[in-house]
């Protein structure tokens, strides 16, 4: 069985800079991030476990969204005439949220960006489930990250484990733990 | 030469999102890569070659290049006197 | 693995040609598709591109799709119209179409919005090809850059596993656009030659395009239907590099523990492999840690390796499914696509394989089991294990 360790959300409207001096500070990247990473990278840090930063490979990371880079895609657009920016470009790969998130704490574990019509709870705790097929896989960082632009998006994320005490990972739990 | 190091270092501080920095954090001949100075990485050097092109009028070929004239603002300074074309 | 998953469909579209008939031929031959952009609306004519010889009105009327589709879609629904007929299926009636792309059509917003303002999204073009075969009960996009069409592979490969299919359709097509073709011009990793991979003065990749799909069934469902299996995929691993957003590490760490996991699964040693078809993109960086990491899987005994990159340019998100087309090729035909344009050995690098039909001209190799490796920026690297 699935299980819900932790949960996180950041409300539309933070001031994410500012989130991220208050629970970060150490981390200049962050500042080089498109919105939709930033969102990602700081749900992270909310659902982080000890012990940080040493390799893992049973950690999956799995992010979610409709539009993918979208809002970033535009803003590398509007280079490309003159001089394409190449960290724009890089941010217009959808899952780089995923890889930023992997660089930051070391988890070597499965890596998926996923692009859907709209949020689907019943998709979500399947395809989250779907990363637990394998033996090596035993909790996954799993986020929806909807950055339809800079000040208007939704983003939670759970770390869902295998066995556990916590509320079973399934789509009633899922959304009353997001409602909430 | 000295207005062009304050010119560089602001233009640094703006294209790699430096935030919080000024000019005068940033030391004349600290290395910008590394783990000293500024730590810069490799898409920072492709970002500056950006940088050097859209001021300056000047071309690098490759990032190997970007790695020497990047060592340091003063040296970017210096390169980007005895080679702009605006 | 507990379920044996068949291929009993594949389709393949891109610079070499379209169908797996035109692929076979060229690979074969080892005859390019690389040459100067000739379709592609840019500017941007520096670079060799590995294009689908077809306008996108000569892609219509071969499929009859509607008007209007991107590039994205009708490559796609190229491929995946010939997997289907393979597999005896008609249409996309109960089977999960899992497609993966990038840009996905972005070439048709910059045709259609010149202001280039992009208004789509990535996940439009398996929805329209999804479309064109009746509909999908469930269309998934996976977006994981250059690995995008592998990870589809894994993906439906997982939903038979898990029972929630019997049928799935998986793979990813991706076509140039003026956006990607600038964007990794700005990462300097685009080579003004055709691309060496794995060559001591390789300077970096040539864009590509194309799309292919495979159709995965299961055991029971291929019996009952009573249909040939291509092959078994009998393996495969996903692993995160986490080290750089677009560099892999030195020791190729991601790619090895993507490779181990695959081996694994299909409980297979190393020395069992016959062939590895290698991400090698000709990237100075990609080529050495993908090297780091196939001398870590393998040791002293190194099957033949070849990157097919010089044939079709590095196809991106659709690479992961075209290039196990080829597997699939070679598989059943019994040869090794050469490593075309490799000449001067790089310590750093393994020795790819060249042979092609000069080294087997009439002979059929016994080949039983091939990785296929695909990996993307964002350190995301799968390997995939086809079998007989």
């Amino acid at each position: 069985m699935l299980t819900i360790k932790r949960f996180a959300s950041i409300p539309c409207g933070t001031d994410l800079t500012a989130l991220y001096r208050a629970t970060v500070g150490d981390y200049p990247k962050f500042f080089k991030m498109d919105t939709a990473c930033k969102l990602g990278f700081l749900l992270a840090e909310q659902l982080a476990d000890e012990p940080r930063f040493t390799p893992r490979e049973d950690r999956a990371v799995l992010m979610f969204s409709t539009c993918g880079s979208l809002c970033n895609d535009r803003h590398y657009e509007e280079t490309v005439r003159e001089f394409p920016s190449p960290s724009l470009f890089v941010y217009t790969l959808p899952n780089i949220i995923t890889g930023e998130i992997a660089i930051r704490n070391k988890y070597e574990g499965e890596t998926s960006a996923y692009v859907m019509e709209r949020f689907d709870p019943e998709t979500f705790v399947a395809l989250v489930e779907q990363a637990f097929q394998d033996s090596v896989t035993a909790s996954a960082l799993c986020g929806w990250v909807d950055c339809r632009a800079d000040d208007d998006y939704t983003a939670f994320a759970f770390l869902v484990e295998r066995g556990g005490n916590g509320k079973e990972f399934n789509v009633d739990n899922l959304y009353g733990t997001v409602n909430q | 030469m000295e207005q062009l190091i304050n010119e560089i270092k602001l233009k640094l501080i703006d294209a790699l999102n430096l935030d919080g920095m000024t000019p005068a954090d940033i030391d004349d001949h600290a290395p910008l890569f590394g783990d000293e100075g500024l730590g810069l990485d490799s898409i920072d050097v492709l970002e500056l070659i950006v940088l050097l092109e859209r001021n300056y009028g000047i071309r690098l070929a490759n990032p190997q290049e970007g790695k020497k004239v990047f060592q340091s603002v003063a040296v970017m300074a210096d390169y980007v006197a005895a080679n702009r074309t605006k | 693995m507990e379920t044996l998953i068949h291929v009993t469909g594949a389709g393949v579209v891109s610079a070499v040609g379209c169908g797996q008939g035109e692929t076979l031929d060229a690979l074969r031959r080892g005859r390019s598709g690389i040459a100067p952009v000739r379709y592609l609306r840019t500017e941007e004519k520096a670079f060799p591109v590995g294009e689908v010889k077809f306008s996108d009105a000569e892609m219509a009327a071969r499929c009859g799709a509607r008007q209007g589709l991107s590039r994205t879609s009708l490559m796609g629904i190229l491929a995946l119209e010939e997997a289907l007929a393979q597999a005896g299926l008609k249409d996309l009636t109960g089977v999960p179409l899992i497609g993966g792309t990038t840009v996905g059509g972005m070439d048709l917003t910059e045709r259609i919005f010149p202001a280039y303002s992009p208004l789509h999204d990535c996940g439009a073009s398996t929805d329209a090809i999804a479309a064109h075969f009746g509909g999908s009960p469930w269309a998934t996009t996976l977006s994981t850059a250059c690995s995008s069409a592998a990870n589809a592979v894994i993906f439906g490969a997982n939903l038979i596993r898990s029972g929630q299919a019997e049928i799935v359709a998986v793979g990813g097509s991706e076509s140039l656009s003026d956006f990607h073709l600038h964007g990794f011009g700005s990462l300097m990793i685009l080579d003004t030659a055709p691309c060496r991979p794995f060559d001591a003065t390789r300077a970096g990749l040539n864009l590509g395009e194309g799309a292919a799909f495979l159709i995965l069934e299961s055991e029971t469902s291929r019996k009952r239907r009573g249909v040939a299996s291509l092959a078994v995929l009998s393996g495969f691993g996903n692993a995160c590099d986490a080290f750089h957003q677009t560099a892999s590490s030195e020791n190729g760490e991601g790619a090895f523990l993507a490779m181990q996991k695959a081996l694994r699964m299909a409980g297979l040693r190393p020395e069992e492999i016959d062939y590895v078809n290698a991400h090698g993109t000709g990237t100075p960086n990609n080529d050495a840690s993908e090297s780091a990491a196939l001398r870590r899987v393998f040791g002293e005994q190194m099957p033949p390796v070849s990157s097919t990159k010089a044939f079709t340019g590095h196809t991106t998100s659709a690479s992961g499914s075209i290039e196990a087309v080829f597997c699939l090729l070679a598989l059943q035909e019994g040869f090794i696509p050469a490593n075309l344009n490799w000449a001067t050995p790089d310590p750093a690098c393994i020795t790819p394989y060249r042979g092609g039909d000069a080294s087997c001209p009439t002979g059929h190799l016994p080949l039983k089991h091939i990785l296929c490796n695909a990996f993307g920026f964002g350190g995301n690297d799968s390997s995939l294990l086809f079998s007989r």
